[in-house]
Order: structure tokens, then sequence, then C-alpha cells
């Protein structure tokens, strides 16, 4: 029999006072679910105005809280880099997507466009505490085997690589990748025949949730969906919900979703809204025309409703397996809405283009199997509605998206929270949720970033009105597209060609429209942010975009020397050795 | 019939100095291509090196041939293939290589093709 003197029953008390004092032992650790949908607009779905039907996102949403004044970054791996570290683009690696990173940037060691090892993601984290970790979905922070997110932290997925893939099969949706680069718990994987996007990462979702159900540990589940990335397809049962819903065109679709954004308490009464440059006038097109462009935006409805389908069929298996109580869900877009697309999809150079790529835009298939489809900068717009710009943009449209975390445990909240919130604040949220400490400086035994973000969970409990104080500053630069936060107040830069290459100052609160630039009316305040961008840029080694800098043609000049660059240099050196020859023969002849 | 022939001397030799090349620029294309995969270390070395190398030479050799008339230059790359086919079916018959006819066939051809430059393009006595 062991016995306890009086030094042994004081430290045995107070090992048992610590741990029944920790946050593990005051609750049971929650499941986390961590959705992400891929370029849905700010009013893209019901609970922020949309038309499109969102039933499980509209349940969640009713159940838990609604943030009007949330950001990203205006494109996707930016974004996802800092939501799975916490930390600014410019310091985790990815300050934009490595295919549109000019080689004068892409030299420095932050300027890689794949997560370094310099931060430790919020997966790893909660799989040294015990969490199990799942991924299923768009990954796009590298495709090495030491970046996959199999090495990140995730113990079981099943993700795809790229900027993007077909949604139907494993194809590469443009030309500058050779296949579509899907990995299963890091090695090459094949799609099955059945393929459809959103069905497929939620079944195996919940495959991977089924492998440990009972084993009494939580886990923490990342869904980036593909849904709505281009291509836009969608299966025909949920297309066909959405014929004629836009034979009104964009800017009536604009201001149907500005009304109801406003009747939500989303935005303020009467906000105010810009007219984007690459809207087009929709009369101007013919009855036909109207009637394909209308087809285009159906298809993305139905993408979105699909989503959100398969998304409640996932909610539906929580709930029977006894989960769904214990679970945390968290929604959101990584950018807002995609304007790629041209205003004349049938034209014959662009038919020929797709055939190229063994792909179709015909009206009868349209989102099916084999057809390409986008929704082009104006109903872009419209699905940022009432937001300026639109993905890429450091305009509201490119930056706020939708941001929802409910779960049993979130106190439902009628109306929703306009404070301002970060993407870098969603690895602190879950952190906090699950009680595991941020990182300090040091990880595993190397140094690594701090989080920077901070936890939004006051915030939905509604002890605090916001986590961001009036003088706080939150800064940003993607491609030379640049924005700086504090308080109510953004400045803004965005560049050619749908930019004016000017800072702007605009109140966000209570013009998220970004219509009435104060910076004349306020000059001090707009050179104090505009100082404040300039420290954030100097601390976090933001690096200046070339003169001629042009992210869609760096994409394309980018894409083409990644995939031909072997045979390009082959062909130059080849000439480099033939032409010689030649002009000695010809002179030898003469 | 020169003219000709000096085309059909020179479309191999412009194939042999892309082949080689490519080693330097797609190695693993290059490999793929000849039915190998690309080795590690000092296997990847030697594929790189003597491949690169044998494709190279053999088409520069025959351009020089091309461009100076002498027939020396038209034999040695003859050598190398009829070598390189002579291996091949003793690779098959003792070594348990596959028989690669299309190849060896090519070589042959070539090779052909390249004793009769050797002959007719010569402007030596």
């Amino acid at each position: 029999m062991i016995r306890l003197g009086g030094g042994h029953l004081v430290a045995l008390l107070l090992v048992i006072l610590c741990v029944w004092q920790s946050p593990l032992a005051q609750a049971a650790r929650p499941n986390i679910v961590l959705v992400l949908a891929d370029d849905l607009g700010f009013s893209d779905i019901e609970p922020y105005g949309s038309e499109i039907k969102t039933p499980t996102i509209s349940t969640l949403a009713a159940n838990g809280v609604r943030f009007t004044n949330y950001h990203t970054a205006a494109s996707c791996a930016p974004t996802r880099g800092m939501l799975m570290t916490g930390v600014d683009s410019h310091r985790n690696g990815v300050p934009n997507i490595p295919e549109t990173i000019p080689p004068e940037q892409s030299e420095h060691p932050n300027y890689k466009g794949t997560l370094g090892h310099n931060v430790v993601t919020v997966a790893t984290l909660l799989q040294d505490s015990g969490y199990h970790t799942y991924m299923a979905g768009k990954w796009h922070l590298g495709k090495t085997r030491d970046l996959l997110p199999f090495r990140r932290g995730f113990e079981r997925t099943v993700t795809m690589a790229d900027t993007g893939a077909d949604n139907w099969e494993q194809k590469p949706y443009i030309p500058i990748y050779k296949k579509a680069n899907w990995f299963a718990d890091g090695e090459p994987f094949n799609l099955p025949e059945d393929f459809y996007s959103s069905r497929f990462l939620i079944d195996k979702t919940i495959e991977f949730i089924s492998s440990n159900a009972g084993d009494g540990e939580p886990f923490f589940a990342y869904i980036p969906f593909q849904a709505v990335h281009i291509p836009v397809q969608a299966p025909q049962e949920f297309t066909d919900k959405y014929m004629g819903v836009y034979d009104g065109g964009w800017d009536v679709l604009r201001q149907q979703r500005q009304a109801r954004a406003e009747q939500l308490g989303i935005i303020p009464a009467n906000t105010g809204m810009v007219s984007m440059s690459t809207t087009n006038d929709w009369n101007a097109y013919t009855p036909e025309e109207q009637r394909y462009h209308a087809k285009r935006m159906a298809v993305y409805a139905g993408m979105v409703d699909a989503m959100d389908f398969h998304f409640g069929r996932l909610i539906d298996y929580l709930k029977r397996s006894g989960q769904y109580d214990n679970t945390v869900f968290i929604f959101t877009s990584d950018n807002g809405s995609e304007a790629s697309g041209v205003d004349y999809p049938r034209a014959l150079p662009v038919r020929f283009g797709l055939w190229l790529q063994g792909y179709n835009d015909d009206y009868d298939t349209l989102g099916l199997k084999g057809s390409f489809n986008a929704i082009g900068p104006s109903f872009a717009s419209a699905a940022a509605s009432p937001l300026a710009f639109y993905k890429f943009y450091a305009g509201e449209g490119g930056m706020r998206v939708p941001l929802i975390i409910a779960g049993e445990s979130i106190p439902a909240r009628s109306q929703p929270s306009n404070a301002f919130t970060y993407v870098t604040d969603i690895a602190p949220t879950i952190l906090e949720l699950a009680g595991v400490n941020p990182p300090s400086g040091r990880y595993g035994g190397r140094p690594v970033e701090r989080i920077t973000g901070r936890s939004l969970l006051a915030l939905t409990r509604g002890e605090v009105d916001r986590v961001y104080s009036a003088t706080d500053v939150i800064g940003y630069e993607l491609g030379g597209n640049a924005a700086l936060f504090q308080g109510d107040y953004k400045i803004v830069l965005n560049i050619h060609p749908v930019g004016d290459d000017e800072w702007h100052l605009y109140n966000i609160v209570t013009d998220p429209g970004e219509t009435e630039d104060l910076k004349e009316r306020m000059p001090e305040r707009f050179a104090r942010m505009l100082a404040h961008y300039h420290d954030y840029a100097k601390d976090n080694g933001v690096l200046p975009i070339p003169a001629s800098y042009n992210q869609a043609f760096q994409g394309v000049a980018n894409g083409v020397l990644n995939r031909f660059g072997p045979q390009i240099l082959l062909g130059l050196l080849s000439l480099a050795v033939l032409l010689p020859f030649y002009i000695a023969y010809r002179t030898r002849r003469h | 019939m020169k003219t000709f022939l000096r085309v059909l001397v020179a479309l191999p030799a412009i194939l042999f100095v892309v082949m080689g090349l490519r080693w330097i620029t797609d190695p693993a294309g290059a490999a793929t291509a000849l039915g190998m995969t690309l080795m590690e270390g000092v296997g990847r070395s030697s594929q790189i090196g003597d491949v690169g190398a044998f494709f190279l030479s053999m088409g520069l050799m025959i351009l020089i041939g091309l461009v100076t008339a002498r027939r020396t230059w038209f034999y040695a790359p003859a050598l190398i293939l009829i070598l390189t086919a002579l291996f091949r079916l003793l690779s098959w018959l003792f070594h348990d290589a596959a028989l690669a006819l299309d190849m060896i066939v090519v070589e042959v051809v070539v090779a052909s093709i390249l004793f009769v430059a050797a002959s007719r393009l010569s402007q030596e006595a």
C-alpha cells in the first residue's frame, strides 16, 4: 500500500486543482468543422441577402453569429495561408498565389507562394493536443511532399493542390497544369468515376470522422470546397431550380440583394453602391445572349445550392451519430466573387480555346461534365452586392465575405456582429475553442512566427463589441492592391486594370459600398493611416510590384514557363547549336 | 539526288541534337522517351552524361560531315549506331531485355544512310 505524507497530499491536491481548473476539464473539447467556400461573394448565401437557397447555412446562421465586417485576402492562397496559421501572408510565405508572383519577387524567401516552415498550422497544434484532424478539399499552399496538408498537421487528407480543377472529373481547368493534382494522405490520388466535388468532399469527410468516431477524442475537420471556383459546374437538378431567376440581369440582381441585405441588417439602411466599370449594359445584349448569361448565373446558384445541400448531409450525419451537439461550425469564403469569364462566351475564339482544353460552353449542357462556365465580371459584381470590386482587388467586394460561427455552445444572436474581423482571427478562435495555447515564438524546437489574429469567441458570446480597438491597425497587400483598416475606416489602393492606382479613404461601417471618398475631408486621418500602411509594409517585408505588373498576364507567363519551360529552353538551345552549322553550310556552298 | 541525301542525313542529325540537349533541359522526359525512368545519384549522372553525350555527339558529327564533306565524320556515327543495334540484340539474347525491333531498324537504316552519304557526299579524293 502506498502511504502519502503531508507533503505528497498537498502536491496531489494542487495537481487535482490545476487539472480541475483547466479549460479541458471545464467542458468537453468541441469538435470543430471549418468550411471554406471558394470565391463565394458577400451576398451569395441567404443569411446575407441571396436569393440562392442555402437552408443548411441559414440554420447555422440562425443558431449562431453572422459577422458582417469580416475580411480576407482577395485571392485564395494568401487567405488559406492566414486561415491555417493566423499569421500575416507576408510572413507565412504566401503573399500572393504562386501562379502570379513575378520573378522580381519570387527570389525572396517569403514570396514562394507556399506555406513556409516558419509557421505552424492550427491543424498541427490541434493534432499535437490530441485532436483528430481531417481535411477534404482544396489546399493550394504547396504541392511537394513536405508542403502537403498530410505533413502540415492533418491526420487524414484528400486534397487538390492547384488553384482549382474540374468538378466532375480529374482534369485541369486551365492549360498551365498538365493534370489536376489530387493527393490522398500525401500520395498522388485518382478520383473516382462518379466524382462531383461537393458530394465527394463531404463523403470523404464523413468517412474520416466515422473512422475514429467513438474513441473519445474530438476532431477538427477542414472542408475547403471547390464551389464556386471556375469552372462553375453543378448537377442539372440544382441548376434547374434557378432557371429564369436571373432573366432580369445583373443590375436587377445587385439591387435585389442590396435591399435584402439591408432588411437582414447585414448592411446599414440606404447603403450606397458604385457601378463597376466592368459591368456591362444588360439591355445591350440580344434576348438570346441574355438567356445565355442568365443560365451562366443559374449554374452558379446551383453550385452554391449543391454545396449547401452536401454540407447539410454532414450535419445530418453528425446529428445521427450524436456528435452534433459538441460541434462548432465555422463557415466562410476565401475571397470575394470571381470575375473571370468573357462577355461573349459563344465567340468562336473562345469556343476554340475551350475545345483545345476538352471543354465546351454549349447552352444545353452548361455546367455539366465537359462544360466550362464562368459568370463574368457583371454578375460577379452582383454576387458581391452591394460592395465595390471583386476577387483580386482590395475593394470590399474582394475582401469582405460571409463569416458564420455556430454551434450548440455558441449563443444565437439575431443581430449580426458588425465588428471588424480578419482572416487571421480564425486560427486563434479555433485554438481557444479547443483550449490550446498559441505558439509563443517557438514550436517543435524551431522558431515560428507568432499569431497576429485575435480570438473572436468573446464576440460570439456578446462579451465585447469589438476585438480591435479604434487605434489598432491591420495592413494588407496582395499583388500591388493594398489596404489598411483602423477602427471604422479603411484606406484602399486598387491597381490597374480595374482600379485607378490611387489611395482612397472610406468609412466601411457606414459606407461599405465605398462610395464616398473621405480623403479630402479627413486629410489628417488619411495621412496617418497611409503612414501606418508604410510601416506595415516595411515591418512585414512587402515587396513592390514591377511597374508593368498585371496579375492575369503574369499568371499566363508563369504558367507557360512552368508548363512549357523545358520545351522552350530545348528549342532555344537546339537553335543555338544548329544555326552555326546552317550558316557554315550555306557559306561553304557559295 | 545529293540534295535529297543531304536532307535525309540532316534530319536524324537534328533529331539526335535535340535528343541530346533534352537530357539537359528535361531529363525525366528524355528518359521516358527511351523507355527508362530517371535514376537517382550516380545513376542519374551517368544517364544524363553518357546518353546525352551519345546523342549530341552523333548529331554534331553528322552536321560536321555535312559542312566539311569529309567521310570520316559520317563513319563514326554510323559505327556507333551499328554497335548500338548489335548491343540491343545481345541484350535481348543474353540479358532478358526486350527486343526493341523498331529502334534497331531505325538505327540500322540511319547507319546505312550514313554509309551511303560517306561515299556520295564526300569531296575527298
